[in-house]
């Protein structure tokens, strides 16, 4: 496990942060040269250095690492607390003992209190931060919002173009049934027109043939004399005759 | 070089934005990686005016603010390590009264 904090911290070490300050450049300098990005890279902000024990760099325990292992550096600090100690050249006065009473009330606020006061304030930073970014993010959101919205735009012109193919097929469907009615009325004036020749045609044939025969038969009852109808009446009795017989 | 100049060698065209953490010198190799017997030619090799004195202070100071203070979320500990560095320097700076304190005469 010690070895992971080991590594972790070899690997923050690498990442040390350099510097955050931007100033624009002086006039009183001579200003010529081309920019070197990569020797002398813009500064950024990194994240803060490592601590133990809330004040002890990290490096100074990784300079242990190597020689000593990583109790090294705690015993260096015992030992040589012992011998300020036993030495007196840390004298134990009145002071002392103020300062122990003030670490112990010092570490209690600071473990007591210490992560709601990192909330908070990280907190604030965060919305300081975003107030400060709010701007620039409002500007960003609304150019998107508008592209979107332009897309949609883009998206509706296309259906209007559908809309449109399919307006001009209704209307090519209309031409359709409008010609096909016509067509049909055509056929249907037609065949009327020739309905009525025909029967026109039955009719003045009827008629014909009903003045025909009223002609004929007149004729034929107007030729026919008595004598020719006594005949026929003769005839008839003899007939009736000849079947009584039989 | 008046007070609240840049440095000499700080060039904006080639350097960029002024970082006061960083010396914009010719480097020499960092003094952690000398061997013993280069030490005496590494500070015979120093600048040893007063202002390249306050100049290094102020790099290290900045150092420690963009280190330490600076960062977007720092914890309790910058105050902490000035704390405890006032104390010690307190102590020293009053050590000559401090030592009649002493409980025992042998050691």
């Amino acid at each position: 496990m010690l070895s992971r904090i080991a590594l972790r911290s070899v690997a923050a070490r690498q990442s040390t942060p350099t510097a955050l300050i931007a100033r624009t450049s002086a006039s009183s300098t001579e200003v010529s040269g081309v920019r070197d990005e990569v020797n002398f890279p813009r500064p950024v902000r990194g994240e803060p250095g490592k601590v133990r024990l809330g004040f002890i760099p990290e490096e100074w325990f990784q300079f242990f690492h190597s020689k000593t292992g990583v109790t090294g550096p705690y015993t260096f600090g015992v030992g040589l607390a012992t011998y300020l100690f036993s030495k007196e050249i840390y004298v134990m006065e009145h002071e002392y003992y103020t300062g122990l009473s003030i670490f112990i009330m010092v570490y209690y606020a600071s473990t007591r209190f210490g992560p709601k006061l990192a909330e908070f304030l990280d907190k604030e930073v965060d919305n300081v931060e975003n107030s400060w970014n709010a701007g620039r993010v409002n500007t960003i959101k609304s150019l998107e919002d508008a592209i979107a919205s332009e897309k949609e735009a883009q998206w509706r012109a296309q259906g209007q173009e559908l809309l449109i193919e399919a307006k001009k097929e209704n209307v090519l469907l209309q031409l359709e049934a409008a010609y096909r009615e016509r067509m049909m009325n055509a056929y249907q004036e037609v065949k009327r027109r020739l309905d009525y020749q025909l029967e026109k045609t039955i009719l003045e044939r009827r008629i014909a043939q009903k003045n025909m025969v009223d002609w004929i038969v007149a004729n034929v009852t107007k030729a026919i004399t008595p004598d020719q109808e006594k005949q026929a009446l003769d005839r008839c009795i003899a007939d009736l005759a000849a079947l009584a017989k039989k | 070089m008046a007070i609240g100049d840049y440095p000499k060698e700080y060039n904006p065209a080639v350097h960029g934005p002024y970082d006061p953490a960083r010396y914009y010198g010719k480097p020499d190799t960092p003094f952690g990686q000398l061997k013993l017997n280069e030490i005496g030619s590494w500070f015979a090799r120093r600048n040893k005016t007063p202002s390249a004195f306050m100049g290094a202070c102020s790099r290290a100071w900045w150092r420690w603010q963009h280190k330490y203070v600076q960062p977007k979320r720092v914890g309790i500990a910058p105050f902490f390590q000035l704390l405890v560095g006032s104390m010690t320097f307190f102590y020293i700076i009053n050590y000559g009264k401090i030592k009649h304190h002493r409980n025992y005469k042998y050691h």
